[in-house]
């Protein structure tokens, strides 16, 4: 037979493995939960276990493991010996990063596959190429949980003005695909407000009221988009500016068929106050939620006596799926005003 | 339609027990690196529906021992694989369910334990180093069972935790990640064992959990993402440790999870129409069992395990379920 179909055959069958002793699975007990073997991955799980036994750290193990990892990427004692390895052989890391950039895209959803990566790029100290890496990643599947808390990791662990210098750039890019991906919104909060100030930013007014406009703008051409909200609230409270600032802006989300502002200013969008999109779903219930904060912030019976009426509105049409939530706002409330 | 629906319990009963002898070699072979978690997950589920001596004590308990590494001090997720925080509670877990706690090298395993905590806090699952405050939760939890949680750099783990605390109230697998509801159960979890539940922004933290449920009825783990059966667990739980389980829809809740079963075969998928499998079936089962589904055994969420179990250890905390309908 020709050595065109030696890639595939089995290590039992290749004369140079003949040295390494392969070792079954043990099993002295009788296994409750048993394991089937296909023959490929018995036979090359029995050689990984051959091999580790002798302690070899050669090119064939990487093969080895390469192939395990193909057939079963959550095989964690497979990656650690693989990455072992590498360090004992001192491979160019650069060679391994290409092949993990296939086999993440094909396991985007494994651990080992990304830890594995982590470790790599700490031993590189190159993390720049990462960034493009993990973009194309996120093209796959743009909120996977992984690939962002990598890219947030890459980023805080070398802490390099050039890595962070695009990431602006980078989260508006994934939010004008896609407005509601609450992933990149989260990255958005921890590019600007958790990992430091960076050259550029220091004048934080300016920050904060940069944000404040893209959030409403967001807002605006999408008003039911919960992550827009949230986002909205955590700069409001990080920065502890009270939510009554914004009751202009919120007011309009509040009603179905709010009044549209003079015509004459049709081309001109209002930044502080952009008014909700004409294809816009409202009342918006979290517009709605919000202003009902406003008024509980700003004390006194008459604007308690509004936020109840707006929980209500809440309990009873908006959100009656959390009709519970709205009524404790409205106990909780009362309570405290008495 | 979905009104009628019942949950299949001598179904998944045989389901469960059906799993050691499964056909389909490929996705069993798979999921090894799983199989100390799977047979936690099969024993807590037979445990709720009330059928714990569905499986053969003696085998199961044989089998965990069989994964102890001994060189590490902790349990592998199967025989010859190495010691793993996650497979090590797992363990822990069952030993205690089926009471052979003394087949346990306790020292030596709140050895292995300890060992994988970080400077920052938080713990890694192995020496591979892989960190995620899912760890932190395993260790947590485990040395509280093994009553020894006074070994514990408390302050250390807390301030970790904090570290993961995001803008909306939620908490992530790492500081600077998203707000997800696992990493949400397990560190509410943890701080309920810790005493530390001061910790969290109940308010905030509580509504971002309620609003994890969809029009169908099902819950999901980030806002805009999918329902899934197991986040009846981990939205859930944590609702049930902060005493605010009314926030969600309860009945539309039961329906999504009851709707999920597989009438044919037994189990439960992660949604209607997916095929069936252990995780889901437990963590629907649980799910269940804290809405107060008839018939079911009472769930400790802080634990996943039998209630009955947690209060007899002195370890019950002050969560709330919501009352067991009668049949």
């Amino acid at each position: 037979m020709a050595n065109l179909q030696n890639q595939s055959a089995l290590y039992a069958e290749r004369p140079e493995w003949e040295d390494v002793v392969p070792l079954p699975q043990y099993e002295s007990v009788k296994p409750l939960a048993p394991i089937f073997y296909t023959p490929e991955y018995k036979d090359a799980t029995d050689y990984f276990r051959g091999i580790v036994k002798t302690g070899e750290k050669s090119l064939r193990v990487l093969d080895l493991t390469e192939n395990i990892i193909r057939q079963n990427p959550a095989h964690y004692s497979a990656w650690q010996y693989r990455y072992k390895t590498l360090m004992a052989l001192g491979v160019p890391l650069e060679e391994e990063l290409r092949l993990m950039d296939e086999l993440a895209v094909k396991y985007l959803k494994t651990y080992q596959v990304w830890h594995h990566r982590r470790l790599l790029v700490q031993q590189t100290r190159n993390p720049a190429p990462e960034l493009a890496f993990i973009a194309g990643c996120l093209q796959e599947d743009a909120k996977n949980y992984h690939t962002w808390s990598y890219r947030q990791w890459l980023l805080a662990h070398f802490n390099d003005e050039a890595l962070w210098a695009n990431e602006l750039d980078f989260v508006d890019g994934m939010l004008d695909v896609d407005v509601r991906n609450n992933s990149a919104w989260h990255h958005r909060f921890f590019v600007v407000f958790q990992s430091g100030v960076r050259k550029g930013e220091e004048d934080r007014n300016e920050v904060l009221r940069r944000e404040l406009t893209y959030v409403k703008m967001q807002i605006s051409v999408v008003p039911n988009n919960m992550s827009a909200w949230n986002y909205l609230r955590g700069i409001l409270d990080h920065s502890k500016t009270p939510y009554s600032t914004l009751e202009s802006f919120v007011a309009p989300y509040c009603e179905a068929e709010p009044t549209r502002p003079d015509d004459s200013s049709k081309d001109v969008v209002d930044l502080e106050d952009p008014f909700p999109s004409l294809d816009a779903h409202l009342p918006c219930a979290a517009a709605i939620e919000f202003m009902a904060d406003i008024h509980e912030s700003l004390g006194g019976d008459d604007n308690l006596e509004v936020a109840i009426e707006l929980w209500s509105s809440l309990a009873s049409t908006h959100d009656a799926f959390r009709k519970k939530y709205w009524e404790y706002r409205i106990r909780e409330a009362q309570s405290r005003a008495h | 339609m979905t009104q009628d629906l019942k949950l299949l319990v001598p179904l998944h009963v045989s389901y469960i027990q059906n799993l050691g002898k499964s056909q389909d070699e490929l996705a069993y072979h798979l999921t090894a690196h799983l199989r100390m978690n799977a047979i936690y997950w099969g024993l807590t589920a037979l445990y709720i529906m009330g059928h714990k001596d569905a499986l053969d004590r003696e085998e199961m308990i044989g089998f965990v021992m069989s994964c102890w590494d001994e060189e590490a001090g902790g349990f592998g997720a199967h025989p010859d694989h190495d010691a793993h925080i996650l497979s090590t509670l797992s363990a822990i877990q069952i030993l205690i369910m089926q009471d052979a706690l003394d087949r346990l090298d306790v020292d030596r395993v709140v050895k292995f334990i300890l060992s994988l905590q970080q400077p920052s806090g938080v713990f890694a699952g192995d020496s591979f180093g892989e960190v995620d405050t899912r760890f932190l939760y395993c260790a947590v939890n485990a040395l509280s069972l093994l009553g020894r949680l006074f070994e514990l750099d408390v302050e250390r783990t807390v301030s970790y935790i904090c570290e993961c605390k995001n803008y909306d109230g939620g908490f992530g697998a790492t500081a600077g990640a998203e707000s997800h509801a696992a990493q949400v159960f397990v560190c509410v979890a943890a701080l309920a064992i810790l005493d530390r539940l001061d910790v969290v922004d109940q308010q905030t933290l509580c509504w971002w959990l309620s609003e994890r449920q969809l029009p169908n009825g099902g819950l999901n783990g980030r806002p805009q993402k999918l329902e899934d059966v197991c986040y009846s667990f981990w939205v859930l739980s944590a609702l049930s440790i902060l005493n605010k389980m009314t926030w969600i829809d309860s009945e539309k809740l039961v329906s999504f999870i009851l709707s999920a079963q597989d009438p044919e075969s037994g189990g439960i998928a992660d949604r209607p129409g997916d095929m069936a499998d252990v995780f889901h079936t437990q963590f629907g089962v649980a799910g269940l069992s804290l809405l107060g589904y008839p018939g079911l055994v009472d769930l400790d969420p802080v634990y996943c395990m039998p209630a009955s179990i947690i209060e007899a250890r002195g370890l019950r905390k002050g969560w709330k379920s919501l009352p067991r309908k009668s049949i």
